[in-house]
């Protein structure tokens, strides 16, 4: 994990015993105006699945958790990892992974302690605002806030879009490339 | 013939709806009263008053009658356009509305000769006088813009002043001629009035009289709006309607054209005396305003309510229930506060006893004991809390069935048929969420009883049967559930008919068809895809939408049943829990993995020996006192890992008759659980009825036992697995 | 054969009322709706032998009720009462210039309707 990974999980996950590292996203950034967050044109959260780098327009994600202990759902979908508790709330979680084709089977990450498989220190469950209510949304690990710029984004390849409908564009700041992706579609 | 105490009753209830209504709007209009006034507001008060009087007049109530008759006037002149609402004005409505609120509270106690007739006659004077000032009836400016005299026989005189009021202020109007099925006009004609309403305002809809092409009717709607002709003709672009000017009307073009019009129009009245031009510019605003505006505050000074009049102590704002309306979701979240709470106490039950245990220390043990018996207290109260909060939640069924009686009464005579509606069991409450969304499939199930159930008058004589059929509707509470029928005396279900319809359709094959005994063959008309129209009157029409009704029960953790007898009518059975928030549940573990199965379902438990599982058609079984459950394994149905056991937990459930044997690891005890649902796209994840948090932050699933039965017992899941 | 009796008025406790009134007769069905629109429903399924209405009503009021019922060949001849109340002549003289049969004035006595009933409907 490089320094600036350290430093961003530093700040996005300040150690608290009660909740185990929930906390809400910072509300706005140290140079935001005075619009509200939402309809900040530009602002996307990057996430890391598989080693690659993608990106969801910010206002989707309400909030980044450590994973928490999950239930399985016997019988669903297999994308579907499980649901959990978010004060109280129950939300089902599901793996981007199958939906990207990055992945033919889901992690087993629900169940009784002694079955699930370890995941890496960085993953995390992003907790978005999907088609049907509020969704989490494993990752592998969650790496920064960029500003995209329309010119900066360009449509997705042509081989890309058409296997992988749910990826709307690429975005480009310098040497970096975000697969930039619609969460509704993903989830839908 | 005096009004029936039932009568009575019935016109509290409705009077007190009408006055709560006038009261918020009479609050809007004292709000409004310095700006533009809302049309609509006014005229939905007017309606009001003017229901009321009508409402009171027919009940023998005189007092209210006269003094909803007296606010009527002065709204009718507001509305109108003829007063100005003045302070005075509204002051004195508002007072007539407390006035008629004492009245209706004298004639809830009947008997009661009150003192605010007096007092409503005082005031029923004051607004009289309110009303009698005003210009004398203005000349009409309907002439000038010469509308077709058949459109203007049809208007009421608001809908007159209303088209008015949009001529004077130059709003160009518009005629949206809109043609629907005879079927759904309704619905259609509700559509067009949503795409216009933005845009301006529906002043008149005229059932157009020449009869439309096959079955369908015309509207017109007579239209005033400002927008641009292209976009309304974009808010209608979907829909069956089409725009023109409004006939006679100045087209929305700068110049007047009335004259031109006017000679168009050879139904026209002569002019009459004062003839105003009609130009599409808004009047000038040196045209006179009402006088009333000039002789309204001399009329307050002289007439206006004195300090005493306020303080009658008979004008009580006390409402004449000792009710409180209060949304669902404030006591489900009240519920939820529960649910926390019982897990707390859950923790400090915990913390006494490992106090206990530690007893080495006499202090240690006594602290236990007394945090011990603090504990028992507080589940009490817990206990009373919570019993308080799922009372509140509890409404009889009475509210749905009343609905139902009145809908019967209707449908048997759309379809022709004699029947009586035999209702009982209406006082047995139920949750609110439940009976709200028990009245659809009740509904339906009830319209498939008259409409395909019960024979016509003279197809039931032919087979000896009185020519009045009966629906009966009856419900029970039986322990935690409740069960409601409806029967019907009607023809019953053609056994051989459903056996080929099934295998037309491909939901069992033909040996399954003959092998099923008459319960399971009968339950089949609720599968999706079991119904279609051809198939509906061939064999009694219970298949439709059936399988709809059956989805909505099983949301409310319910189930149906059918049982019919050929000739003699069919019952379906609903048995529901009386209750959805809050359940105790018995906690069982399989595979390392916790589930709650709600108790109201729960018979009995029982140890099965592995050499007791027998099979039957490769469906394992037991015995059980001598009958045969299903042995249904938790983890092989949820494709758990399965342990090998010599020996297993089998709870025993069971709704209605049907009855099944779950096979467990482990039972771990008994739990209030407060049930959330799975939203989105987990709602439709069978056998599971919604989760629960048990306090270590690990969400517990909740079994639907009737999914579960259903999956077990019902013939299509046979279909699917043989 | 009884006679049907259909009836447009949207105070539940009014509508309720007439419909008891109408079915006090002998022989006579009352068919209550709330609205202009339901009325509108109603009309095609059966032939009625009367239809009283109200005529301030939300979506179509009476008259427009009235003038669609007079101007179609299948209900032309179905005769009609309006009700209306006290100070309302105006919208009174409309329906009867319409064609309505007969006015009554809210409130009104049940012998009064029905005796008009009994005449329209021929019942001795």
């Amino acid at each position: 994990m490089s320094r600036f990974e350290e430093l961003l999980g530093d700040f996005f996950y300040r150690p608290d015993e009660d909740t185990a590292g929930l906390l809400e996203l910072p509300e706005a950034p140290a140079d935001s105006s005075p619009a509200p967050k939402e309809e900040r044109p530009g602002e996307h959260l990057v996430f890391v699945l598989e080693g690659e780098r993608y990106a969801v327009p910010i206002g989707k994600v309400r909030e980044i958790l450590r994973v928490p202990p999950l239930t399985e759902i016997p019988r669903a979908p297999s994308s579907l990892l499980g649901v959990m508790n978010l004060r109280g709330d129950v939300l089902p979680v599901y793996d981007l992974k199958m939906r990207l084709k990055l992945s033919g089977q889901p992690p087993r990450v629900a169940g009784p302690p002694s079955e699930v498989e370890p995941l890496p220190r960085a993953a995390r469950v992003l907790v978005v605002h999907g088609p049907d209510g509020d969704a989490g949304v494993l990752v592998d690990a969650v790496s920064e806030v960029v500003k995209l710029a329309p010119s900066q984004v360009e449509p997705p390849p042509p081989g890309l879009s058409g296997e992988r409908d749910c990826v709307v564009g690429l975005g480009r700041q310098e040497e970096q490339l975000f697969i930039l992706i619609d969460l509704d579609e993903a989830l839908g | 013939m005096s009004p029936p105490a039932k009568g009575l009753s019935e016109f509290v209830a409705e009077a007190n709806e009408i006055l709560d209504l006038l009261g918020r709007d009479l609050l809007v209009l004292d709000e409004q009263r310095r700006s533009e006034l809302d049309p609509d507001l006014v005229n939905r008060i007017f309606r009001g008053a003017h229901s009321l009087k009508g409402l009171s007049g027919m009940f023998g109530q005189d007092a209210m009658a006269d003094l909803a008759h007296a606010a009527e006037e002065v709204l009718d002149r507001l509305r109108l356009g003829k007063i100005e609402p003045s302070a005075p004005v509204v002051d004195s409505l508002v007072e007539a509305l407390d006035a008629l609120q004492a009245l209706l509270s004298e004639a809830s106690r009947e008997g009661h000769e009150g003192r605010s007739a007096e007092r409503a006659k005082l005031l029923a004077n004051r607004l009289s006088s309110l009303a009698s000032f005003g210009p004398p009836p203005s000349s009409d400016e309907l002439d000038e813009i010469g509308l077709p005299a058949q459109i203007r026989a049809v208007f009421t005189e608001y809908e007159e002043h209303r088209l008015k009021e949009n001529v004077r202020k130059g709003v160009p109007l518009w005629r949206v001629r809109a043609a629907f099925d005879l079927t759904d006009f309704d619905v259609g004609l509700a559509k067009v009035n949503d795409a216009l309403k933005p845009l301006g305002e529906v002043i008149s809809t005229l059932p157009s009289a020449e009869p439309g092409a096959g079955s369908g009717i015309a509207f017109d709607l007579i239209f005033g709006s400002k927008s641009a002709a292209e976009r309304i003709h974009q808010a209608l672009i979907e829909l069956p309607a089409k725009l023109a000017p409004l006939s006679g009307q100045p087209a929305p073009a700068p110049s007047p054209v009335a004259e031109e019009k006017a000679a168009a129009e050879p139904a026209r009245k002569p002019a009459t005396t004062k003839r105003h031009r009609v130009s599409v510019r808004p009047r000038r605003p040196t045209e006179a305003p009402p006088p009333a505006r000039v002789e309204l505050p001399r009329l307050h000074a002289e007439e206006g309510p004195t300090p005493t009049e306020r303080r009658e102590p008979d004008l009580s704002l006390r409402s004449l229930t000792q009710t409180v309306r209060v949304d669902i979701r404030r006591l489900d979240s009240l519920m939820n506060a529960v649910g926390e709470l019982l897990l707390i106490r859950a923790n400090v039950q915990r913390l006494a006893e490992s106090a206990l245990a530690a007893g080495a220390h006499a202090v240690s043990k006594l602290w236990g004991q007394e945090l011990s018996r603090e504990c028992r207290a507080l589940e009490r109260k817990l206990d009373e809390l919570q019993t308080g909060i799922l009372d509140a939640r509890m409404v009889p069924l009475g509210q749905v069935f009343d609905k139902l009686a009145r809908l019967v009464r209707r449908l048997a005579r759309e379809a022709g048929k004699e029947l009586d509606f035999a209702v009982s069991g209406g006082e047995v409450e139920l949750d609110k969420l439940i009976v709200e969304e028990l009245s659809d499939p009740l509904m339906h199930i009830i319209r498939n009883a008259i409409d395909h159930g019960v024979e016509l008058p003279d197809e039931r004589a032919e087979h000896g049967k009185p020519r009045r059929g009966t629906v009966s509707l009856r419900a029970e509470q039986r322990g935690n559930h409740v069960v409601i029928e409806v029967s019907d005396d009607g023809s019953g279900l053609d056994e051989s008919r459903i056996r080929q319809v099934a295998v037309q359709r491909g939901l069992v094959v033909a040996d399954q068809a003959q092998e099923m005994n008459r319960r399971e063959l009968q339950n089949l008309i609720f599968l999706p895809g079991f119904s279609t129209a051809r198939s509906v009157s061939a064999i009694s029409g219970r298949g439709v939408g059936l399988d709809v009704v059956k989805t909505n029960i099983a949301n409310l953790s319910g189930i149906i049943d059918v049982s019919s007898e050929a000739g003699r009518g069919t019952t379906l059975t609903l048995t529901l829990p009386v209750t959805l928030a809050i359940i105790r549940a018995l906690m069982v573990s399989v595979s390392d993995r916790t589930y709650a199965v709600p108790l109201n379902s729960v018979l009995e438990i029982v140890s099965v020996e592995g050499s007791e599982i027998r099979t039957v058609e490769r469906r394992e079984v037991f015995s059980l006192r001598g009958r045969t459950l299903p042995f249904m394994r938790l983890a092989r149905l949820f494709a758990l890992p399965e342990r090998p056991l010599s020996r297993h937990f089998v709870v025993v459930v069971g709704l209605a008759q049907e009855r099944l044997g779950l096979a467990v690891d482990e039972l771990i005890g008994q739990q209030d659980i407060v049930i959330k649902p799975l939203g989105g796209k987990l709602r439709h994840i069978p056998g599971i009825a919604g989760a629960t948090d048990l306090g270590n932050r690990r969400t517990v699933l909740v079994l639907d036992i009737g999914a579960l039965m259903e999956e077990v017992i019902s013939p299509e899941r046979r279909a699917e697995f043989i | 054969m009884g006679s049907k009796v259909l009836i447009v008025e949207d105070s539940k406790a009014t509508r309720e009322f007439i419909a008891a009134t109408v079915e006090s007769v002998p022989g006579v069905e009352a068919y209550p709706t709330a609205s202009g629109l339901e009325a509108l429903k109603l009309l095609p399924r059966h032939r009625f032998d009367l239809i009283i209405t109200d005529i301030n009503m939300p979506d179509i009021n009476g008259l427009e009720l009235i003038h669609f019922v007079k101007g179609n060949p299948s209900y032309r001849d179905t005769p009609l009462f309006v009700i209306t109340t006290e100070g309302r002549e105006q919208d009174r003289d409309k329906g009867m210039a319409l064609g309505a049969a007969e006015y009554l004035v809210k409130p009104f006595q049940p012998h009064s309707l029905e005796a008009l009933l009994r005449r329209y409907l021929r019942i001795a």
